[in-house]
């Protein structure tokens, strides 16, 4: 809606700008759905011979394959463990910080929240390693603990500033409203605050749990070779099996993603996803 | 909807940065400070002390494990493994691509999201939303599908190969190049820009690009003068970000990228597992921390500017 009532006409486009823009489009189409098609496609085939534009024959062979390796089943497993615990974590630590940043004042409150930045501030790997160093005399490497550390780093940054903009949202005479009609604190907080910040939360806790799934880098350098993940599982898969096992096993681990963007794709779209990027 | 919600968010914070202190909001707010002062800070003070050679302390047991361990001579420590780093004839390679892939890729990525912001913002219509759409689907893909999608695309074997044989064109094998790992950070680098900068184009409101359209200026002179300067904090925050990100990156190299030179990404983790030289590991670590750090001082002052804009902060 506001991006229609925004556009300005600048430019009335001629012929071979018109042009130019549809071959851009179709490059970019290519571009970044191309590997992904063509990857996906791998997972129905039985082979491949170079030249050949079509693959020798289809087949469901490999999802069967996937099921019946133990480390890959232990991978999926050991993902949907982690990532629903970060979530939980990430929210216990940092909801309350959140919605205190959007209530309260209070000694530090600038320090703390440009705090948040810092993890995102070094180069991935660097930190990592650094973390690796410590964990080793904390008897954290290649434990499930360990994990869990690596990858609620990066969910800190979604859950105090995605939730700290809709709790400050919430219009305040809303809640003193209630307070005059005689509801209890709790209630209010629950019934008005809670409510009316809800998409937001949900919002953080999606982003949450997708960057917890996804992470690897530090998963893998703290993790292997005891503790693997699906996507720390696709190193070695890669190495050791046909690309058809690789192929199902990378649908199998965007189906997360793709179904909770698509439950929440209405708050996404409507903004508090762009409204949470823009606090990264 | 959008507006008024960031409206009143925005009243929210007013309200709340002038009120009174309160203890209660101070610990409250305690827990993700904490976490990231044991985690980030603590970790990157203990492994700098790793790297001038202080083995004692949280540094014992890698000292014990990692080989070539150098310890500290001097009262202030050491500073043969970062010497031994530099001398590795590896490593200077290793860092000219890290640097080199890291300008391309953060150059390409801002230039395309600048692009199709633009195009947003001015032109606006369905072919702009089908280019944002499109352009955003990498976030959802994790970085090793990606990075693996890619590898098998511009493969031996893999599409473009396949496509352009049956027109008797020999497309190249892009895989294990330098610039196999600039199409990979350009793909899973894109939607933050263009959503950091399609933003910041967005809120730049209408009326002043009209009035300068009315006074005759031109179209690069609107978007020079107009629209980078008033976009600039989230532009500053896309680049930075891209930046930091590329130069950490580790899975992309890894499956794209030749095995030598390679970035130190994938380097430092060589070094710190498969070699098992952690303070070697560490120096690298360092090395990136250092290139990285003005552009890390950047991001933060962008994003601070960027949380005043909002009433944040």
């Amino acid at each position: 809606m506001a991006t229609r009532e925004n556009n300005l006409n600048l430019q009335s486009g001629s012929l071979l700008i018109r042009i130019l823009i549809g071959v851009f489009v179709a490059f970019m189409g290519l571009f970044i759905l191309g590997p992904l098609v063509w990857l996906g496609l791998q997972a129905f085939t039985t082979s491949w011979t170079f030249p050949s534009w079509k693959p020798n024959g289809w087949t469901l062979i490999w999802w069967q394959r996937v099921f019946e390796t133990p480390s890959m089943v232990e991978a999926i497993r050991n993902s949907f463990i982690t990532a629903p615990i970060v979530v939980l974590v990430s929210a216990v630590i940092c909801l309350p910080a959140a919605y205190a940043a959007a209530r309260y004042n209070y000694i530090g409150r600038r320090v703390f929240l440009i705090g948040m930045f810092a993890a995102n501030s070094f180069p991935k790997l660097g930190l990592f390693a650094s973390i690796a160093t410590l964990f080793y005399t904390l008897n954290l490497m290649g434990t499930m603990v360990g994990v869990i550390i690596i990858q609620l780093l990066g969910t800190i940054i979604y859950m105090t500033w995605i939730p700290a903009a809709a709790f400050a949202a919430v219009p305040k005479n809303l809640e003193e409203a209630a307070r005059d009609a005689g509801a209890s604190k709790f209630r209010v907080f629950r019934g008005i605050t809670l409510r009316m910040a809800a998409p937001g939360i949900l919002v953080a806790m999606v982003m949450s749990f997708i960057s917890a799934f996804d992470e690897a880098q530090g998963t893998y350098l703290v993790g292997a070779p005891q503790i693997f993940t699906m996507p720390t599982e696709m190193y070695s898969l890669v190495l050791t099996y046909p690309v058809q096992i690789a192929a199902v096993f990378s649908i199998l681990l965007a189906v997360p993603s793709v179904v909770l963007i698509g439950l929440a794709r209405k708050q996404i779209i409507g903004g508090q996803l762009a409204e949470g990027f823009q606090i990264r | 909807m959008a507006t008024s919600n960031i409206v009143a968010t925005k009243e929210g914070f007013a309200e709340i940065k002038t009120a009174k202190l309160s203890t209660l909001g101070f610990f409250m707010a305690l827990p993700p400070v904490l976490v990231i002062i044991l985690f980030v800070g603590l970790p990157i003070f203990v492994a700098f002390t790793f790297s001038i050679g202080y083995t004692g302390g949280p540094n014992r047991v890698i000292s014990i494990i990692g080989q070539d361990i150098f310890k500290k001579d001097s009262w202030w420590g050491t500073a043969s493994a970062y010497t031994t780093v530099f001398k590795d004839p590896r490593f200077i390679p290793d860092l000219v691509v890290t640097l080199v892939v890291t300008f391309l890729s953060t150059f390409i990525v801002l230039f395309m999201a600048m692009g199709m912001g633009l195009y947003q913002r001015i032109k606006g219509g369905r072919v702009a939303s089908i280019l944002s759409m499109l352009s955003l689907v990498p976030l959802f893909v994790p970085v090793v599908i990606a990075a693996y999608a890619i590898a098998q695309f511009y493969n031996g074997v893999g599409f473009m190969r396949t496509f352009m044989s049956q027109f008797g064109i020999e497309f190249p094998v892009i895989t294990a190049t330098r610039n196999a790992i600039v199409i990979g950070t350009v793909w899973t680098s894109l939607p933050f820009a263009i959503l950091m900068i399609t933003s910041g184009l967005q809120s730049v409101p209408n009326a002043l690009i009209e009035t300068a359209q009315d006074a005759g200026a031109s179209f690069m002179r609107i978007v020079r003068t107009i629209l980078i300067p008033l976009a600039f904090v989230p532009i500053v925050i896309a680049g930075t970000f891209t930046a930091i990100g590329i130069m950490g990156s580790f899975t992309v190299p890894l499956f794209l990228g030749p095995n030598q030179p390679t970035m130190l990404g994938v380097e430092i983790s060589n070094f710190f597992t498969a070699y098992n030289r952690p303070q070697q590991s560490i120096v690298m670590a360092f090395v990136i921390f250092a290139a990285a750090s003005g552009i890390a001082v950047l991001y933060i002052w962008a994003n601070v500017r960027s949380a005043r804009q909002s009433g944040r902060i």
